[in-house]
């Protein structure tokens, strides 16, 4: 059990649109992470992932559900507070869009260094410029560009500086939502690339998410698939893409174009019907560490 | 790793960083001088003015410009040369103190509005519009009235209090655009405080959006004062201003002597134009570090 970095409880958050509504964006979502390993979270857009992603990170406070974080449930006010440092450093965050995400006000040093002052954490490289010159070294990024704003960047660039940022403070956890989406597609290779190095090498647990299934199934050690707010499979990879359990991930799964043109004219798609998505029901297991969402027990 | 996706397009070197331009490049160079030399000419006054330029001389009254005075007497026979720059002191004062309260009023408003729940952002907007749908002139009577009498200070107060509204909508606006921005969010993740993401994150994004409007202002000061002053709701005649110079402008029509209208008004203008000038050099200086994309 001690190697559970993330345990995730019954996540619920609900925005409310106006003084009637509320639209329950995250509906009863329970996993874990593992300590070390890459969790893929995907699903359609509007699935609530990113509002997990948010959750994760307290930028949203749940409306029910526990989030535990090393031990340190984080939905509780006063253990946030008592963990404060410890919660605020070693978990980081890189956005989708890496040009809302940077200001565009401060120069690359600025950025990879921001973490540190904010800590007032000593470089364990003598100043915080060497600091940012090495971070931006790991991240393959010339350090000529340190004196650059980041709109004088590419967007594969800005992203490599936001991921430099986020590892400056040397992260346990570090939170990617849809990191990649905002990128063209040769440059989305080195990025996943890039992470699977950095993840190699640094260590950190990483929860990323994606619409893209190529990506997750090269990139990922296990796999959350979710829809309308519900998990509804989750386990390794592998085991997920082989043998897809839960109707609208073999649905999702099916639309996945192959590379070869007699198996691709081949490939029929699957249509998942939310009608006949049954809401209720809890996660049970069909084979070690894979569980589906379905009723009762049996299939 | 997957030796198909390592690294695809041209490997280039970075080029050079691009040579740093010259210090005079770009910049109103002609406004900031001429700026600079009304300003210290102003505030250095007493070292170079001839005379006393409260002293009426009545034998000389209404005269040319010539020898003994450089750009005139007016009416009264005061020299006109000395109070240019007498008066120039006052009006820049004006400009400087109406400005600094308006603008101190603005960010306090729209920082407050910006950063508030909807309710109080909605109700501060709608008592800012509510003083936007006053015309300013009926203002300035009213508060003149409950003031008193005008002095630089009441008078600044005055201007100050009737500009500071549109430099508070943008600073509110600017403030709840920046709120939402995912760097904001990003570095409250980091554990950024309060005063961290206002110093690094929100000053200076707003700032150069009103500083072009600041700087407007102090021209909008200094040219209110003088329509004040020349209507009669402003500086009493014995105090030297360029707008109670311009305020005899009427005499001076009838009796056909120019310079008495003409050397103020083209001091103010020259101003006028300079602070234009530094104020639209400012503005591209702000854009300048925005996204090329």
């Amino acid at each position: 059990m001690d190697d559970i970095l993330l345990d995730v409880q019954g996540l619920t958050h609900c925005y409310r649109l106006d003084r009637r509504r509320t639209l329950r964006a995250v509906d009863d979502v329970s996993f874990q992470m593992h300590r070390g390993e890459i969790f893929g979270l995907v699903g359609e857009s509007g699935s609530g992932k990113s509002t997990v992603a948010r959750c994760v990170m307290s930028i949203l406070h749940p409306t029910a559900g526990k989030i535990r974080y090393l031990g340190v449930n984080i939905c509780d006010p006063g253990q946030f507070k008592s963990h404060r440092e410890l919660l605020q450093t070693s978990r980081q965050m890189i956005f989708q869009d890496s040009t809302s995400s940077l200001d565009p006000r401060m120069t690359v040093e600025e950025i990879i260094a921001e973490p540190l002052v904010i800590h007032r954490v000593r470089s364990p490289r003598g100043s915080l410029r060497a600091e940012a010159e090495f971070q931006l070294k790991c991240v393959g990024m010339d350090p000529g560009c340190l004196d650059r704003y980041p709109g004088e960047l590419s967007g594969g660039q800005r992203q490599r500086v936001a991921i430099a940022r986020a590892l400056s403070m040397g992260p346990e956890l570090l939170v990617a939502d849809e990191p990649i989406a905002s990128l063209d597609v040769s440059i989305q290779a080195q990025i996943i690339n890039l992470f699977k190095h950095l993840q190699r090498e640094h260590g950190f647990t990483f929860l990323f998410i994606a619409h893209d299934l190529a990506v997750v199934r090269y990139l990922c050690d296990r796999v959350g698939v979710m829809f309308q707010g519900k998990l509804v499979e989750v386990g390794p990879a592998q085991e997920v893409f082989a043998r897809p359990q839960h109707p609208y991930t073999q649905a999702l799964l099916s639309a996945i174009p192959i590379p070869d043109p007699r198996r691709e004219r081949a490939r029929v798609v699957q249509s998942f019907d939310a009608k006949q998505f049954h809401r209720e029901g809890a996660l049970y297991e069909v084979s070690p560490g894979h569980l589906v969402l379905g009723e009762g027990g049996g299939v | 790793m997957d030796e198909r996706f390592v690294l695809v397009g041209p490997r280039t070197p970075l080029p050079p960083p691009a040579k740093k331009r010259a210090w005079y490049e770009g910049k109103p160079l002609l406004s900031m001088a001429v700026l600079v030399m009304i300003i210290l000419g102003c505030s250095g006054c007493e070292l170079f003015i001839p005379r006393d330029p409260a002293y009426m001389d009545l034998f000389h009254a209404s005269e040319a410009p010539g020898a003994a005075f450089w750009f005139g007497t007016d009416t009264m026979g005061r020299d006109i040369f000395s109070m240019i720059w007498y008066g120039g002191r006052v009006s820049l004062l004006i400009g400087f103190l109406a400005t600094a309260i308006s603008t101190v009023l603005a960010v306090l408003f729209g920082a407050v509005s910006g950063l508030a729940p909807r309710w109080l952002d909605d109700l501060l907007m709608r008592l800012t519009e509510i003083f936007l749908s006053i015309p300013s002139l009926l203002l300035v009577v009213l508060l003149q009235a409950i003031l008193g009498k005008a002095s630089v200070v009441s008078l600044s107060v005055v201007i100050g209090v009737t500009s500071w509204t549109s430099v508070a909508k943008v600073v509110r606006s600017e403030v709840r655009r920046l709120r939402g921005s995912e760097y904001v969010l990003a570095a409250r993740c980091m554990g950024a405080g309060f005063f961290h993401i206002l110093r690094r994150h929100l000053a200076p994004n707003f700032f150069p959006s009103i500083m072009f409007m600041v700087v407007m202002n102090i021209r909008s000061a200094i040219a209110a004062e003088s329509t004040l002053s020349f209507m009669g709701l402003g500086l009493p005649l014995e105090v030297i201003s360029w707008g109670s110079m311009l305020s005899l402008a009427e005499n001076a029509l009838l009796s056909g002597s120019w310079w008495i209208i003409l050397i103020p008004g083209t001091f103010l203008v020259v101003t006028l134009l300079c602070v234009t000038g530094v104020g639209n050099w400012l503005r591209g200086e702000g854009d300048r570090r925005e996204s090329n994309l």
